[in-house]
């Protein structure tokens, strides 16, 4: 059987980052999976007409994190690999893609999109009063380490062990590290919202905190009915009467 | 002239970032509390980035891109925020302010919303790019799969345009800040702790866990009792 070159992989792995490029409705991450796949179908399928029936192959509905994606475009080159040398139906492929998709999103988005990201961020916000623009790299650093190490383990993993990387997964400990970061993130944000009412309280008018408190237990409480943006507007007209002294 | 050339460099910052926060990478360098010191060092003032990119950073910590879930785009608000605000900023004898960052979020709010509707014809487009993709690989063109990267050009083009007009206005936000007396002045500063206070209960409530209020309400009680007790003790 033909192994993928080393330099290959590493081609398909950079390409991976492009994934959502031409995020579409109909088929989601569809041409971005399949241009990933590129540089293997085109080291596995020297004849054009076999190439091209198997980027078709890859150009089917496709939807998974993108960073958990890599873990799948690992194992599909393995797959394909075998494909390519008669050891397995194309159509084993796609049950690769399909069953994996929506486990690994999943998981993907609660750790990465409602753990860790909030929580890296709110370290940073709640250090930037005291360290200023190097919370940008406290942000970028504690994400990206985690972000771009699990994205080159899953990606070799994937090839290394295919259809056997729900196993690995299991002992990466995604989900248990899941409420822990967002506890962290919780508190981090309440020491935010304290600051922003003693910030008040140290201006020239202390009392007026009082009303910033209540305005933010408001924005708290009513957040999920009005959306982001009338919150904002609402609380700038409150923060303006108070500046102005009017309540 | 001398304005030009940063106001285009931040343009294609800008736009490169709006590729990055969905299209390519997703290194985080598009969120707000990135993106904004970026742009404003490239302008001569980091601080004021920071200054801008910390509550919007928390206004949005709650948008995830789930699916065909759209958030809002913090991406080009903060990119067209950052733009007018920085040099509305240096042309003032007290650089940026609280005042002046609440006059160009007020005005400039609106592109969150709109930065939605940028996403839904990006998306469009590249529902046409992968149809045109499948027809030519259907007929034996394998390399039509590299059409994948033409559905950054878009997200590209208008952030690059938006955030460049943006720029080019900073003069008219000057203007209208220099014209606020002392009494327009306290009120849009009292507006600014306002966006503080609602940005910090957007945060509290991006944490999607149930223990979230609690755990937000003992550390916020924690430090206010320690800042009472410690001026107490002083």
């Amino acid at each position: 059987m033909k192994r993928l070159s080393v330099l290959t992989l590493a081609r398909m792995f950079f390409r991976s980052f492009f994934l959502q490029a031409a995020w579409n409705p109909r088929g989601m991450q569809n041409l971005g999976f399949a241009y990933a796949m590129g540089p293997a179908l085109d080291e596995l399928y020297p004849d054009r007409a076999a190439r091209a029936a198997a980027a078709f192959r890859h150009l089917e509905f496709f939807n998974c994190h993108p960073y958990m994606a890599a873990a799948i475009l690992g194992g599909a080159a393995r797959v394909e690999e075998r494909v390519a040398a008669g050891e397995a139906e194309p159509s084993d492929v796609s049950q690769f893609k399909t069953t994996l998709g929506p486990p690994l999103a999943a998981l993907g988005d609660g750790f990465f999109w409602l753990a860790l990201r909030p929580s890296a961020a709110l370290l940073a916000a709640a250090t930037a009063p005291f360290i200023g623009a190097w919370a940008v790299l406290v942000f970028l650093g504690l994400y990206n380490t985690v972000h771009l190490a699990a994205r080159v383990w899953m990606f070799a993993a994937g090839y290394l062990r295919a259809e056997g990387i729900v196993e690995t997964l299991g002992h990466a400990h995604y989900a248990s590290g899941t409420p822990l970061l967002k506890a962290c993130a919780a508190a981090l944000a309440g020491a935010i919202a304290a600051r922003a009412v003693l910030l008040v309280a140290e201006g020239p008018r202390p009392s007026a905190a009082v009303g910033f408190g209540v305005l933010l237990v408001a924005a708290f409480l009513f957040l999920p009915r009005l959306g982001v943006p009338r919150s904002v507007y609402l609380g700038l007209f409150c923060g303006l009467a108070l500046g102005a002294r009017f309540l | 002239m001398e304005r030009l050339l940063p106001s285009a460099i931040v343009a294609v910052v800008a736009g490169l970032a709006a590729v990055e926060r969905k299209g390519a990478f997703q290194l985080m360098l598009s969120r707000p509390l990135v993106l904004a010191p970026i742009l404003g060092l490239l302008f001569g003032d980091g601080r004021a980035g920071l200054l801008l990119g910390v509550p919007l950073e928390l206004l949005f910590l709650g948008g995830v891109n789930l699916g065909g879930n759209l958030p809002h785009n913090e991406t080009l608000l903060a990119a067209a925020l950052t733009a007018m605000v920085v040099p509305a900023g240096a042309g003032l004898s007290g650089g940026v302010d609280a005042p002046l960052a609440v006059l160009g979020l007020a005005l400039l709010f609106p592109l969150a919303v709109y930065g939605r509707k940028l996403e839904r014809a990006s998306e469009q487009r590249n529902a046409e790019i992968a149809a045109e993709a499948l027809r030519r690989v259907q007929a034996g063109d394998a390399s039509a799969i590299r059409l994948n990267l033409r559905g950054l050009f878009l997200p590209f083009g208008v952030t690059f345009g938006i955030c460049a007009l943006a720029s080019l206005c900073a003069p008219l936000l000057g203007w209208l800040r220099a014209q606020c007396g002392p009494a327009a002045v306290l009120a849009l500063s009292g507006a600014w702790h306002a966006v503080l206070a609602v940005s910090a209960a957007c945060a509290i409530r991006a944490i999607r866990d149930s223990r979230a209020p609690f755990f937000a309400g003992l550390s916020a009680a924690v430090l206010v009792a320690a800042a009472v007790a410690f001026r107490g003790a002083l």
